[in-house]
Parts: structure tokens; sequence; C-alpha cells
């Protein structure tokens, strides 16, 4: 395997891996927000988080662009104050991969949590533990397998990602090019070999992560 | 007897109002009437899980909840809950079950008394296996020591018998009942199932569109239904309408399909309705007797409310035969087919031929017509 495919491989490692943490810390309490809370605005949210589930993700990634580039509602601030911008880094990449990924882990882990019977959550309360305690010990171990199924997918959409990746992240060869965007760099290129190997590599992680999460999802039941 | 459970809840929700106030003494308070008259409700307002509008909630002297001053978390309420279909941890092992609301107590004395509710309860043997290897009965019991390990001011069931089937939930009742009389806490216990109220309550309170149409000790409830209402949603049968021809402090004279009836009025409630004023009225099925014809002409000095009809339905419940009866009196019959239901015994059955014989005369002891209040 030549340098570059070896870079792609273990960049998109890397950034799936850390955008699947990044969704298990933010993915899982706005699931449990999402199942068992009311609050002001949370149609909204639900809608926001869904979003790019829906929308073609070229036009997530416009959205990243609008929000996060040097010109962005944030990343302006951000570039006046330290000079640096998400932007064509591999940050980027990662940031990309897990609003992408989101939707997709929040629906699969909220629904586990529903499932999850408020009596057993009530019981919880009356035998003296708080709702923090709660979540921790009842609600979250009955929703387990639930939430890895989810953490699963969000995997695979991570790894798979491509349109928003290339819109806030570029197609930098070993910075920003992960595997999908690599393949397409090789078909365009006509590389034959190197897509060959990295569409087995993407197809039977794929097989795994399904099968994986498959399983999980039956238990979950 | 002095009150140890002083509960009044106002509660708005979409489509229902819960407005309820009662009392209770020592022993298990029973919550009875249909689905979706509150029952629940009240509950889950005494475990804190729900907050009334308006109200008041004490337990032996401690106020747990008082409309805008007092509202303990159901964390410090120490109440315990059995809930409707147990809500056992799934996860947990039946030991980690009954010890969960113990995990402030050293983790030494949170063993020992763990096992000590398992030991009370028979459940000893069971201490590592899941809820879900059990038997109901032995889920009841584990629900019971879980509530009861925090050593409750107060125990909550709700319908704890329902999960059950039938053969078992009678034995299960009956240990239910040993097992809360032995613990001696305060309970309050929801059921629809009558018998099961009045096998498992001291006192009933009745439940119906989320208000009390009475609250009584048992047997009271059982023999003085405070209105028509009530006996209805106790399950009476023979709840009959008449009118009331004379009312005296121990008499009451009612004109029913054509028979003059004479019931027993209760003086202690002075109930004395006008003349001619329309009266509801219960005769249980099986305190009408049937007039043996080999003993000769029925006497009417000697018979009460003597009257006469015809057997034209009958239901066998094994032991019994239920009787349907129509009247010799013309007009339409008080409950539909027939005026009065009978329950007789099946050796009675046999022994008077009742298959064969279809025509009775019927007597009632005026002590069995109970008078319900408008």
């Amino acid at each position: 395997m030549s340098p570059d495919t070896l870079d792609a491989l273990a960049l998109s490692l890397r950034v799936a891996v850390l955008a699947t943490v990044v969704n298990a810390l933010v993915g899982v309490p706005l699931a449990y927000l999402l199942a068992r809370r009311r609050f002001a605005g949370k149609a909204l949210l639900d809608l926001l988080v869904t979003l790019p589930l829906v929308l073609p993700p070229t036009v997530t990634g416009y959205y990243l662009i609008v929000l996060l580039g040097r010109r962005g509602w944030l990343g302006a601030p951000l570039y006046a104050a330290t000079g640096w911008t998400i932007a064509f880094t591999w940050y980027a990449a990662v940031v990309a991969a897990t609003v992408m990924a989101l939707p997709l882990l929040v629906r699969t882990a909220r629904a586990a949590i529903e499932s999850v019977d408020r009596d057993l959550e009530k019981a919880a309360y009356t035998l003296g533990r708080s709702e923090w305690r709660t979540t921790l010990e009842v609600t979250l171990p009955l929703a387990r397998n639930g939430i890895l199924a989810g953490l699963v997918l969000a995997f695979a959409r991570a790894l798979g990602e491509f349109g928003a990746t290339l819109m806030l992240a570029g197609n930098i060869p070993g910075k920003t090019a992960t595997v999908p965007l690599a393949i397409y760099t090789a078909v365009q290129t006509g590389e034959q070999s190197t897509v060959l190997v990295l569409v087995a590599i993407l197809t039977a992680l794929s097989c795994v992560v399904l099968v994986a999460a498959g399983r999980l999802g039956a238990r979950a039941t | 007897m002095s009150e140890r459970l002083e509960v009044r809840i106002l509660k708005r929700l979409p489509g229902f109002t819960l407005e309820v106030a009662w009392t209770a003494g020592d022993g298990v308070a029973v919550l009875f009437g249909p689905s979706g008259a509150g029952k629940t409700l009240t509950l889950q307002c005494l475990a804190g899980l729900l907050r009334p509008d308006e109200g008041r909630l004490v337990v032996d002297g401690r106020v747990l909840f008082d409309a805008g001053r007092v509202d303990v978390p159901p964390q410090a309420r120490r109440v315990g809950y059995v809930f409707q279909g147990y809500a056992l941890f799934p996860h947990l092992t039946v030991a980690d079950n009954v010890g969960f609301g113990l995990r402030d107590l050293p983790a030494a004395r949170r063993v020992e008394k763990t096992a000590e509710v398992l030991e009370r309860l028979g459940l000893a043997e069971h201490a590592r296996r899941l809820p879900r290897e059990l038997s109901g009965g032995q889920r009841q019991r584990v629900a019971l020591g879980r509530a009861l390990a925090i050593d409750p001011a107060l125990l909550l069931l709700d319908e704890p018998l329902s999960a059950l089937d039938a053969p078992l939930r009678r034995a299960l009742r009956d240990e239910l009942r040993a097992i809360l009389s032995e613990w001696r806490t305060a309970a309050v216990l929801v059921t629809h199932d009558f018998t099961e109220a009045y096998r498992l309550g001291d006192r009933i309170v009745v439940y119906d569109a989320g208000r009390v149409v009475q609250s009584a000790p048992r047997s009271e409830l059982l023999w003085q239904p405070a209105s028509e209402p009530v006996a209805r949603i106790m399950g009476i049968r023979n709840v009959l309408r008449g009118t009331v021809v004379k009312a005296t402090p121990d008499r009451i004279q009612i004109r029913w399909r054509g028979q003059l009836l004479e019931a027993v009025n209760s003086p202690s409630r002075s109930y004395l309705p006008a003349a001619d004023s329309p009266i509801a009225f219960f005769i249980r099925p099986e305190y009408v007797r049937l007039i043996r014809k080999d003993r000769g002409a029925a006497d009417p000095s000697h018979h009460m409310n003597l009257m006469e009809g015809a057997v034209v339905g009958e239901e066998d419940f094994g032991t019994t035969w239920s009787l349907r009866i129509r009247l010799d009196a013309p007009g339409a019959a008080a409950q539909g087919d027939h005026d009065l239901e009978v329950e007789v015994p099946h050796l009675v059955y046999e022994i008077l031929e009742i298959d064969r014989d279809r025509r009775w005369q019927f007597s009632i002891h005026r002590g069995s017509i109970h008078v319900l209040p408008a």
C-alpha cells in the first residue's frame, strides 16, 4: 500500500473514533433529554439534530462553513482572537463526521431510553436515588444495548462521511483526505489498485458494523 | 382510633380532576373503585411522584406535602411503593433489588439487612437470581421486600395481585395479608376487585371518577353502602328501585313490582324519606329463601315479604346455582328478563329438584333488604 493509502486509513480511523467519542459525550445526554424531559424548544432541538440525516451532506457542509469557516458566525471571532481556523484541518473532518453521525446515535439511543419502563425510574426515586443516580444506575444500563448499537452506527457513518467533510475540511492528501475522499481521488486519477484495497476495507468494516449493530439491537429488545 | 394517614388532594389534569379527602387509622386502607377513578394518581401523590395542585398529606404526624409550604421529595419520603407489575430492576439480582434502597447504610449493615428481609420473605435461596427467572409470586415478594427493606413509614401497593393467574391470586392474597399484618406498616392498597379489597383492607375508600364516594370500615361498607352508585361500583347484585310507602326510624315499607316489602331501617343513619319518593335498595341473592313445598303452605305471618314467581333462567357457578326469577306481577321485569337473582348451593338445588320444578314462593327477611340512601 502507498503511504497516502495508509495515511488515509489512519486518518479515517482517528476521525471516526474521535467523532464517535464526541457523539457519546454529546449524543447520549441529548438523547436522554429528548426522551425524558419536556422543555421549551425541544421540537426545534430535535429538528436540528435530525436534519443532517435528510439534508444533502453538501448542504450540511455548507452550513458548517457558514458557522465555523474563517468568516463564519463562530469562526470569525475565533480567527480574530487566535489567528486559527478549523477549516481545512483534520479537526474539521471530525466536526463534519460528528454532525453527520449524531442523528443516528440520538435517534437510536432515544428510542432505547424511551423503552425503559418509567416505573423503574420512579421506583428508584422512592428508594432514595436522585434523578442523576437513577439515570446512571437504572436508565442507561437498561438502554445500554440500544445506545451501543447507536454508537456502532455512528462510527460507521463517521467512517464513510464524504460530502460535509469535503466542504469543511477539503481533500488534502495526508491531512484531511479520509478513505472515502481518497477513493474519490484514486478513481479520478485511475489508481485502480488503491481503489480496490480501500473499497474492500470499507466494505468489510461496514459488514462487521452491521452484524454488530444487529446483534446489539436483538439483545436490546 | 387515632388517624395515621391524612390525605387531601386536588389535582387537575387534562380531562380529569382528582379531588379526594380521607383519613385512615392502623392497618391497611384500600382504595377501591373502577379503573380510571384516580386511585393510582393518589398513590403517586403520596409517593411524591406527582405534585397535587392543592392539599395536604400527613403520615403519622409527619407532613409530606402541604401546598405551597412543604413538598418532601420522593427520595426523602420513606414511602415504599409496590408498583403494578412490580417494576423490579431487570438487570439486578434479587438481593440487589431488595438492597437497592439501602445504599446509605454501611456495606456490612446493608448485606445483613438485605439477608434479613430475604429470609423473612422466604427468598434467601433466590438471592442471586434475576427477576426474569422468578415465578409471579416470587416477584411479588421481591417487590414487597424491596419496598419494606427501607423500613417505610408508609407502604403503597398498586394492584399487587393483578399480574397473577387466578389460582395464584387467591393464595398470594392471603400471603400478602399475613405479610402486611406481620410488618405492621401503615399501608394503602389499590384494587378494583371487591373480594380483594374486603380480604386485605381494614378501611375501604371507594373511588369513582376522581372522587371519594364512601370511606368506611370494611364490614360497614359491605352491609351499608352509602348510596346506589357505591353499591353498583361494589358489584352488588339485585340493586333495585321502588317507592317509599312509609318510613319510620326502624322500618321502611317499599312498594316494588306490585309487592309491599318491609325493610329494616338503620336508626343510626336516621334516613326518613318522604312517602311516595323513589328509593333504592338491594337484596343479596344468597339471602332470598325458597319456600319448601313439602312442609305445607307458606305462612305470611312467619315468612316475611312473601312473593311468588318462576325460574326463567339459571347459571351454574360450580358450587352454587344462580337463578333468575320473574315474579307474578304485571309490567316490565326489574332487571331485563327477570326481577330477582337468587343464589342457592348445589345441594339445595338438587334436593329441591329445581331443574324440574320451576315455580316457587320466595321470602326475604326484612333484615336482608338493605336501603340505599339517596
